[in-house]
């Protein structure tokens, strides 16, 4: 075996909340996907032997981790930002959290928390990608295209190729995808260009209610869902503005107008990152999922005040312990001083005065791992591609805490 | 070698046939044995006290994705008003909370300061098989393990709407315990779940499924035979048809028919033995489903008692669950369909004395622990959380061994209950022997678990040890001592240790043949490559922290 042409190995990808399970890796080249997510985020990650540093200075991997807890144990007001990680490094994470008393929020916290905020509120009724694939007579991807983000989510949903089920995919509020077959009739809902508006006066027509001057598009989609069996409404909670939860709620209350008939339920694409995983494990050992401090008084969630972005710009944290290991691009907010566990990629781009750096491995690439499919249910197994000897975060957070 | 010798306790051993004041010496994790004079490493002074085995509790929603579902549900569970919910002042427990919908963490604790020792997850959906094992990997202190749901999958609802041959469903049925690491095998609803995805409302137990064609009797009675025959030791646990449905009786009645003799366990029951006489055609069905279980030997039940208060109804069950969802209390619900094979639905709830039909839930609960006359046969259970959560046993507990407490809690309910329900003239009250038997030796018994829910020689060292007292709810409720293995856990109330619990699962023997059959239904309908590649035994350990694996062989058998 040359190094020109390395063995193929089967592989689950890591880099966004599809965990798809249908490629090979060859070496640092992706095999039977055009995936241009997972393309980017292999060549981000190639190549690069960062090293451990402290303030920009190349150290010992011992004295840097020392220099961490120390620094860590000298916050008054911790923040755990990123949180981009597996189950094993978020279950490492809530004990140190509980240790240093810090509020904990994932880069895409903003975004999770339309989610769950919608879902503290009033609930959801959801589906799972299989459910979507087999069942769904129509897709309605509400304010998103679905594949911008998720560039595998038609594939994954069954709408490529020519086999499976005639089936209606609606675009409100967003522009068409192309590439789909034939098969799919394909439509778009341009909506009155107020996405919460539109939710609304969706979720009064589809209830029978009389709506004087209804948009003719948004009656006709109210029309087709209530004849639908198995409608499936698409969202992405990264596309929503301030108050998205609002705009979750109103998609799940029509998904429970529609119930009362026919059969309905939605999918949130997102949760990638890591965010899906270190919400459910924050919530499973403590009760209580992200933007919560584990203060003196006892465990405190509030997606308001404990959003991680908001805490830094009010100056309410003086430290960052900062976890990307899926993406070497995403860096802590500048300015404060920071512990960061990324990839080597990184090290190069974080490193740098107030930084102690650790490089860590990346589970799916080169350690194994387990990450929650965006649907939320389904909890994928992540093997290592290969083996470049790094410690993965379960693991140093854990020596950090032993070093506090 | 470590030895503790608990000296002068009254040790309560139903399995061993015990009732007796004498010394119990734990050695190396294990009951073990000393010459009365040979001092111990730990010598310990029980006089006073009532020692058992550790309790087992084999059906306790404590893991997996609907848990979890519920407690995103519940913020106000996890606080007290606007306030957080104190820190635990003991340093060996991290922060972890929530009443009806505790943390994992909190889970463990609370179970073991009760001197339970191994709780068991009863609804593991395959697709989510690991979550339910992180997660219970994080309950500290307790062994655990888990069923997995069958009978709503569109695989097996196919295969057996073919006609395919019992062995194919048998080896079908062996390769989701073996891929999901499972104890055993629950159906919920049978055939339900799928047919609620059909937008069907109502499936009675000779009703066809609106797509299959087949009936939640053809699925009672074909895996009640695979699990049988896989050599399973825990009977096909069983979420009847028609949960929470006026006159439902019929269908559990017809349920225990479907099994034409076959072992099953059906649990939960309360939720499934309402009549529909007197005014409100809604009555108890006590009566009708003792005399069931007392005549059909091959039927086991746990209660389901429902306690009164706020908890959160989580189950798997999608169809009953949606069409009660309008009495959510407060008013929010989640629900799931998912990947071909199951559902789930978390609606909060909060029963009331004053409610005619939670009064009556609660009557009736009461009426089976007291009339079935085979305590080996019935588990005490709260369903939790759906019945009340689990912290309320040694409550329940005392309304079961105490007459005059139990008259003076029926006086405070809904008086049309108070006045003509049976319960009032029951005079029965269980003995120590009948609660240990419920809460530790039956379930031992009914999971196949040799070394546990007993303190004969050579039993894994899981004790409790109560202070002898008349209010058993007192006593129930705090242990002075708590062993796992041999380790003390609890000590005067206060956790001591928290050592990773281990995990039960079953190796089953099937023919590997049937993944052939499975990949082709995979790719098509799920869009992965592999259904749910199967989980290892290197990485159930690491899921479950480290905890010990304890698989227990099962040998076939025939019809």
């Amino acid at each position: 075996m040359t190094p020109e042409t390395p063995a193929a190995v089967a592989w689950t990808c890591p880099f966004c909340a599809l965990l798809c399970d249908e490629f090979e890796l060859a070496g640092e080249r992706l095999r039977g996907s055009d995936c241009p997510r997972a393309h980017a985020a292999l060549a981000a990650h190639g190549g690069a032997t960062g090293q451990p540093s402290v303030d920009g200075v190349p150290a010992d991997a011992d004295a840097a981790l020392a220099e961490a807890a120390r620094r860590l144990a000298a916050w008054r007001q911790p923040l755990f930002g990123g949180l981009g990680t597996d189950v094993a490094g978020a279950r490492a994470l809530v004990r140190l959290a509980q240790r240093t008393g810090a509020v904990c929020d994932h880069a895409d916290g903003a975004s999770l928390m339309h989610g769950v905020r919608a879902l503290q509120d009033r609930g959801q009724y959801t589906t799972t990608l299989a459910e979507l694939r087999t069942r769904a007579d129509l897709v309605v991807c509400v304010g998103t295209d679905g594949v911008s983000r998720h560039p595998e989510f038609f594939r994954r949903a069954g709408l490529l190729g020519d086999e499976g089920p005639a089936r209606t995919l609606v675009f409100l509020g967003a522009t068409a995808a192309g590439g789909l077959p034939a098969r799919i009739t394909v439509e778009t809902v341009a909506g009155t260009g107020d996405g919460f508006a539109d939710l609304r006066q969706l979720g009064a027509l589809a209830a029978g209610a009389r709506v004087p001057g209804a948009d003719p598009g948004l009656a006709a989609l109210a029309a087709r869902l209530q004849a639908a069996r198995y409608a499936v409404l698409v969202w992405e909670p990264a596309r929503l503005p301030a108050h998205g939860a609002l705009w979750a709620e109103q998609l799940n209350r029509l998904v429970v107008t529609l119930n009362a008939r026919t059969r309905a339920a939605s999918l949130a694409l997102g949760g990638g990152d890591g965010a899906s995983a270190a919400n459910q494990v924050f919530t499973w050992l403590t009760g209580l999922p992200l933007r919560t401090r584990a203060g003196a008084a006892g465990l405190d969630h509030d997606p308001l005040r404990f959003d991680g972005a908001r805490l830094v710009a009010d100056g309410a944290v003086d430290g960052v312990l900062w976890i990307s290991t899926f993406d070497p691009a995403r860096l802590p907010p500048p300015g404060l001083p920071r512990i960061v566990l990324g990839p080597p990629a990184m090290a190069a781009r974080a490193a740098g005065p107030g930084c102690v750096f650790l490089p860590v491995a990346t589970p799916g690439l080169n350690a194994p791992g387990h990450l929650f499919r965006t649907d939320g249910i389904v909890v994928v197994p992540l093997v290592a591609a290969r083996d470049d000897g790094l410690r993965g975060v379960a693991d140093v957070v854990r020596a950090l805490e032993a070093a506090l | 070698m470590t030895t503790t010798r608990l000296r002068g306790g009254r040790v309560i051993d139903p399995a061993n046939g015990i009732d007796a004041v004498r010394d119990l010496v734990l050695r190396d994790g294990h009951v073990g044995a000393l010459e009365p004079g040979a001092p111990a490493d730990t010598e310990i002074d029980a006089t006073g006290c009532i020692v058992m085995a550790g309790g087992i509790d084999l059906h306790s929603h404590i893991g997996g994705g609907k848990v979890n579902l519920a407690r995103l549900l519940l913020p106000e569970d996890h606080r007290r008003g606007f306030e957080p919910i104190p820190r635990p002042s003991d340093p060996l427990q991290l922060a972890s909370c929530g009443h009806c919908a505790p943390g994992t963490l909190a889970t463990g604790y609370r179970y073991a300061e009760m001197g339970y020792t191994s709780v068991f997850e009863p609804a593991m959906v395959a697709a989510n098989a690991r979550h339910a094992h992180l997660e219970m990997g994080d309950v500290p202190i307790l062994d655990h393990g888990a069923y997995v749901m069958a009978g709503n999958d569109e695989l097996f609802l196919e295969l057996l709407a073919r006609g395919a041959e019992p062995e194919r469903l048998r080896d079908y049925l062996g390769w989701l315990v073996h891929a999901t690491k499972a104890l055993g095998v629950k159906v919920v609803n049978p055939a339900g779940i799928s047919a609620f995805k059909f937008d069907q409302r109502r499936l009675d137990v000779d009703e066809a499924h609106t797509h299959w064609g087949v009936t939640p009797r053809q699925v009672v009675r074909s895996l009640a035979r695979a699990v049988h025959e896989l050599g399973l030791a825990h009977p096909l646990h069983i979420h009847a048809s028609n949960l929470g449905v006026a006159g439902n009786i019929a269908s559990t009645l017809a349920t225990i028919e479907a099994l034409e003799g076959l072992p099953g366990h059906l649990t939960h029951v309360q939720f499934h033995c309402y009549g529909k006489e007197g005014p409100k055609k809604f009555s108890s069905a006590a009566m009708a489903l003792a005399e069931a279980v007392d005549a059909h030997p091959n039927v086991s039940i746990d209660v389901g008692q429902i306690l009164f208060g706020q908890t959160v109804t989580a189950s798997g069950d999608t169809m009953q669950q949606f069409a009660n969802a309008g009495f959510a209390s407060p008013r929010k619900s989640v629900f799931a369909d998912i990947e071909c094979e199951a559902g789930c639905g978390v609606v909060p709830f909060r029963y009331r004395e004053q409610s005619y039909v939670n009064a009556l839930q609660w009557v009736i609960g009461l009426e089976l622990f007291l009339r079935v006359k085979d305590p080996w046969r019935i588990v005490l259970t709260t369903d939790h959380p759906n019945g009340a959560p689990f912290t309320s046993y040694p409550h329940l507990i005392r309304l079961l061994m105490d007459k005059s407490f139990r008259d003076e809690q029926l006086a405070r309910l809904h008086p049309d209950v108070a006045a003509h329900s049976a319960l009032k003239d029951m005079a029965r009250e269980l003995s120590l022997n009948e609660i240990a038997i419920m809460t530790r030796a039956g379930p031992a018994r009914l999971l196949g678990l040799r070394d546990r829910g007993h303190l004969g020689e050579g039993a894994a060292a899981d004790v409790a040890v109560y202070r002898a007292q008349a209010d058993a709810e007192a006593m129930f409720a705090a242990p002075e001592w708590v062993f796992k293995d041999g380790t003390a856990v609890v000590r005067g109330g206060r956790i001591v240790a928290t050592p990773a619990g281990a995990v039960h699962f079953a190796e089953v023997e099937f023919d590997p043949g049937i993944e052939r059959t499975i990949d082709a239904h995979t790719e098509r309908p799920l869009g992965v490559a592999k259904r749910y590649s199967v989980i290892g035994h290197d990485e159930l350990c690491g899921c479950c922290n480290g905890g010990r694996l304890l698989p227990s062989a099962c040998t076939g058998r025939s019809v």
